[in-house]
């Protein structure tokens, strides 16, 4: 395998996943990265903060501040409106490219 | 002896002591955080979640203890939350505020005389009032003898419009280079 063409996919991947963690419920910077951190996607906090960012300007995530235990309030993400809708689109187009993708196996 | 630096990181009340060698670590890794951000319009916030973070880890490191942070215990930390990648090409971004290209001109837009102090703010990324006051002080203290300095800066400076075709001049030479 080519691991350069498939960090440029996995880049691409990586917002889509956080909106997918993010919509099951308010989450924390530490529970995004401990949620990805088994899989094929793990990140580290200096990727992780200026996407959230971004994300954040393009109104796909929101965030709200909440005091913890340990130290100092902490953001907790949620989905905003755009973002749920983003989502949406992008399951129903990843459903359809494994379709094809399957499909043009197929020998013919 | 040992110096120790007081620090405090964004968001937490209570101020962490750096051996000095960690104090360097750790602005070092802020500042090129800030170089690679540059673009962001948001760099401010990114930066201080980093701050942040970066005190959330130190304090788990400390235990409660009262004691001096080592080096050794930041570049952990740092390595930890992995330097600031804004995923488009931040290479370009990261030209430093001292090896971008610049040049010494003269600048209309904005000129009080012949736009030399103006030069000097883009070539030094100074603000024009303060190359002012440093000139006007400058002037003083030499007896008159930096207006002549002024006045041959203004006659062999080369002259452009504005900050505009000056960032388009260094982008044409860069590309010449």
């Amino acid at each position: 395998m080519d691991p350069d063409k498939f960090n440029t996919l996995r880049k691409g991947f990586l917002e889509f996943l956080i909106l997918s963690i993010v919509s099951s419920g308010r989450v924390y910077v530490a529970d995004l990265m401990q949620r990805l951190s088994k899989t094929d996607f793990a990140t580290q906090e200096g990727t992780l903060y200026p996407l959230l960012s971004k994300m954040r300007r393009e109104q796909l995530l929101d965030y709200e501040w909440q005091e913890s235990d340990t130290g100092p309030p902490r953001k907790y993400y949620k989905l905003a409106a755009t973002g749920r809708k983003q989502l949406a689109e992008f399951r129903e187009y990843w459903k359809s490219l494994t379709g094809l993708i399957e499909e043009l196996g197929k020998p013919s | 002896m040992k110096t120790v630096i007081n620090v405090s990181l964004s968001g937490h009340p209570k101020t962490f002591q750096l051996e000095e060698d960690a104090y360097k670590a750790l602005q070092a890794y802020l500042d090129r955080a800030r170089a690679r951000l540059s673009r962001d319009p948001d760099h401010e916030e990114v930066l201080r979640d980093l701050e942040q973070s970066i005190g959330e880890k130190l304090g788990k490191s400390l235990r409660g203890d009262d004691r001096v942070v080592s080096r050794k215990e930041v570049e952990v930390v740092l390595e930890e939350i992995g330097a600031v990648n804004t995923g488009n090409g931040e290479a370009a971004a990261e030209t430093t505020p001292f090896d971008r290209p610049r040049r010494f001109c003269r600048i209309d837009e904005g000129k009080w005389f012949f736009g030399v102090c103006q030069g000097l703010s883009a070539y030094s990324d100074i603000a024009v009032e303060w190359v002012r006051v440093i000139f006007i002080i400058g002037t003083f203290f030499t007896g008159g003898a930096l207006i002549l300095v002024y006045l041959l800066l203004a006659f062999v400076l080369p002259q452009v419009r504005d900050r505009r075709e000056y960032d388009a001049s260094l982008r044409t030479r860069a590309g010449t280079a």
